[in-house]
């Protein structure tokens, strides 16, 4: 009997076994919404385009819609014309990069970018909601949304029970990385006024008693 | 500080992928040849796809380039309306699988497969030319075009001076796996009368001489 000796997981990616390995072919944003326009995907998949690659989302958990209801809730006391709330829906960010993030805020626009999808300069915020997808929300997402120049980035890493910020976009990506916990307070550069207590960001603190 | 009890996951709740890991969509034929009638994949694209995935096809050598003309040539000669040769061309042979074999020999149609891409019950034999690929099309095509039912299946070993032949498809690959060295002759069981020197089927004994 052969014992099978497990590798440990690799940090970022892992490496396939080399011989056999061949380079699938990278699509393009526009190759990706025309496999939408002409039904090779179906409108109802979830699937995202990362790195040229179109990727099946994982089905999400309770908690993962939990977030995404909650966050609506919480922007959108804020004035209309502050922002538009984008949810789940794709957003591309470059020639290889059409990633769905459950929530993003964009620039104001009265139409609501009726007949033009927003461009990455329209983002304000990314929001990720990461329960399972933790590592891949902050290794390879929030690393990528740095590289599109989307200002600001935020995790809710609900495992962590913390949010987790990024700023300064850079060709690396962000180069600050703040962990945000119950009791402060977290604001928005783009927008200064926005001012939130990361509590109301978080689960509530007694769930897990009612 | 509050310690967050995190609620049992539900029954049917997805084993999370581990870390970075995301699969990719899987294509269907269908879907690739739509594709390229979409013209997401453009006609001179060296691709195929196997396990649903697009593939590129790597740029070829002279070696390899030579290989193949060498058995274009050995088997067109000797086609008469017995078969047709595919040089290069995309063979549909699953779901998933549509590869793009260097030759194929498939049963003999006037119209040349004008019509509809060959399927598996029209292929005799599928040669792949080796070179830099060898691994990959020993461990990775053979094995489906065993699985596809494909009766034969030919590999020239380019850096092994040798034609390795597999036969007796099943649901595993090929069951026989033969070493044709020179001075050995080879069979097709499809056309019992096509008896073949591996020599001729070999690059020039004295190339490297030249």
């Amino acid at each position: 009997m052969t014992t099978q000796i497990k590798p440990p997981p690799p940090a970022i990616a892992p490496v396939p076994p080399p011989a056999v390995v061949r380079e699938t072919r990278k699509f393009t944003v526009a190759e990706y919404f025309r496999m939408a326009e002409v039904g090779i995907l179906r409108e109802k998949e979830r699937v995202e385009l990362i790195d040229g690659e179109v990727l099946v989302m994982p089905p999400m958990g309770w908690p993962h819609f939990w977030g995404i209801m909650s966050y609506t809730q919480v922007f959108r006391r804020f004035p209309v014309h502050w922002f538009c709330l984008l949810i789940q829906a794709p957003l591309p960010l470059d020639e290889h990069f059409a990633p769905e993030p459950d929530l993003a805020l964009l620039k104001f626009r009265e139409d609501n970018y009726w007949g033009l999808r927003p461009q990455p300069e329209d983002a304000l915020l990314i929001i990720e909601v990461a329960d399972s997808s933790l590592a891949h929300d902050r290794e390879v997402k929030a690393r990528r949304y740095g590289q599109a120049g989307i200002p600001e980035t935020w995790i809710l890493n609900l495992p962590g029970d913390c949010l987790e910020r990024f700023t300064e976009p850079g060709p690396e990506g962000y180069a600050r990385h703040h962990i945000l916990r119950r009791g402060d307070t977290v604001s928005l550069a783009a927008l200064p006024d926005l001012e939130l207590a990361v509590d109301e960001l978080l689960p509530p603190a007694n769930a897990a008693t009612e | 500080m509050t310690t967050q009890v995190k609620p049992p996951p539900p029954a049917i709740a997805p084993v999370p992928p581990p870390a970075v890991v995301r699969e990719t969509r899987k294509f269907t034929v269908d879907e690739y040849f739509r594709m390229a009638e979409a013209g997401i994949l453009r006609e001179k694209e060296r691709v195929e796809l196997i396990d649903g995935e697009v593939l590129i096809m790597p740029p070829m050598g002279h070696y390899h380039i030579g290989g193949v003309a060498r058995y274009a040539r050995v088997f067109i000669s000797r086609a008469g309306n017995r078969y047709t040769v595919l040089i290069q061309s995309t063979i549909r042979l699953g779901a998933h699988f549509a590869p793009e074999p260097d030759l194929v020999l498939v049963k003999y149609r006037e119209d040349d497969y004008y019509f509809a891409h060959a399927g598996p019950e029209d292929v005799l034999l599928v040669i792949e030319v080796a070179d830099s690929s060898l691994e990959q099309d020993r461990e990775v095509k053979a094995r489906r075009y065993g699985q596809a039912g494909i009766p034969e299946t030919w590999i020239l070993n380019l850096p092994g001076d040798c034609l390795e032949r597999f036969a007796e498809p099943g649901p595993e690959g090929y069951a026989r796996h033969d070493i044709l060295r020179r001075g050995d002759t080879v069979r097709l069981a499809a056309l019992p009368d096509l008896e073949l020197a591996v020599d001729e089927l070999l690059p020039p004994a004295d190339a490297a001489m030249e």
